[in-house]
């Protein structure tokens, strides 16, 4: 309980928390098997697709790997802001 | 029909080599026949661990070769009747055997003894491939760092996917840094790499005294880690069986169950 006080006082995560955050991002890469160029190529062809639907700034389309739940399953996110409401015809 | 169980971690220096030596002294104190392969050819240093380095005639090579007898090759422990080490060479390259001739072996082996313990080379390359062809199941060592994390999870995603079951020892742990938050805790390693925990070693200065005389701590050891490789040898024995295993639970949590305060 007294970790839970100081941690409170304290501003700022503690390297454990910080380690266990970075790992999680870095394993979930390293189990989906796809890396920096291929994860690029991935999200453009991606925004491409949505573009063709919606109005988005393709450029501000964010992809995401990260594990979600305890039990060590991956997610893939693909999220992207719409733009302004497209005009009505 | 014995029981083969490699050691390994992906990492260098975590902590295999002295966990096969302490891990194999355990089982062969609890009465088991236990031989300890080092599968780390070219790099030889469990005869060093153990304090066999003077004894070595014959290596592991030689055995495949077919040069000598496996019998011939192995070293019996200085102070244990039931424990053989079978040293790696120091002059051959890890491609000079083949996972199918390291099988052979220690399926030969496995007849002989109640537990062939193979002590795997760090990587993942050829030297790992031959140190767990021949086995039945595998125990991974990680310490609470990231990089060892990491490259443990690489392995056993390839321990997975040769369906060899796997367990995990964190080696290591300094419980006054993981309170003060500096540390990953055994539970967050475990959460990390989704294994079941066969047990966790504190870090402890007699590992390095035991290893400098070349005895293994776990032989009548008093210290810490002693006394917790002494616990995984025997979990691994199938000796203990307690509650403790699914949750990593620590003194406080264990006392409040043995006094009915926590639910078990």
């Amino acid at each position: 309980m007294w970790n839970e006080i100081k941690s409170l006082l304290r501003p700022g995560k503690t390297s454990r928390e910080l380690a266990k955050g970075r790992l999680h991002l870095v394993l979930a890469h390293d189990r989906a098997g796809i890396e920096g160029a291929k994860l690029q190529e991935l999200r453009n062809e991606v925004a491409a697709v949505i573009a063709k639907y919606v109005a988005i700034d393709p450029e501000s389309v964010e992809i995401q790997i990260d594990r979600i739940t305890r039990g060590g399953s991956t997610q893939l996110t693909v999220s992207s802001p719409l733009k302004a409401r497209a005009s009505e015809p | 029909m014995g029981r083969a169980i490699v050691i390994t971690s992906g990492k260098g220096g975590v902590g295999k080599t002295t966990a096969t030596a302490n891990l194999g002294a355990g089982l062969a104190q609890l009465g088991n026949s236990v031989v300890l392969i080092d599968a780390d050819i070219g790099l030889r240093n469990l005869d060093v661990v153990m304090g066999l380095e003077n004894r070595i005639v014959f290596h592991v090579v030689d055995v495949i070769m077919g040069r000598c007898s496996a019998q011939k090759a192995l070293i019996k422990d200085r102070r244990q009747e039931n424990l053989y080490l079978l040293p790696a060479s120091q002059t051959d390259e890890k491609d000079s055997v083949t996972p199918e001739q390291m099988k052979t072996l220690i399926f030969e082996l496995k007849n002989v003894f109640d537990f062939v313990i193979i002590d795997c080379p760090a990587g993942i390359e050829q030297g790992f491939k031959n140190a767990v062809a021949g086995a039945d199941e595998a125990i991974v060592v990680a310490t609470p760092e990231v990089s060892s994390i990491r490259d443990a999870d690489r392995v056993v995603g390839l321990l997975a996917a040769n369906s060899i079951p796997t367990s995990l020892v964190v080696n290591r742990i300094s419980p006054h840094m993981v309170k003060r938050g500096d540390m990953l805790s055994q539970a967050d390693v475990i959460e990390i790499l989704a294994l079941e925990l066969l047990g966790g070693v504190p870090l402890d200065e007699e590992i390095v005294a035991s290893t400098n005389r070349g005895m293994p701590a776990s032989v009548n050891g008093r210290s810490a880690a002693a006394k917790a490789f002494m616990m995984i040898a025997r979990r691994i024995a199938g000796l203990e069986v307690e509650a403790e295993r699914q949750t990593g639970a620590g003194f406080f949590a264990k006392l409040g169950r043995a006094l009915g305060l926590s639910p078990a």
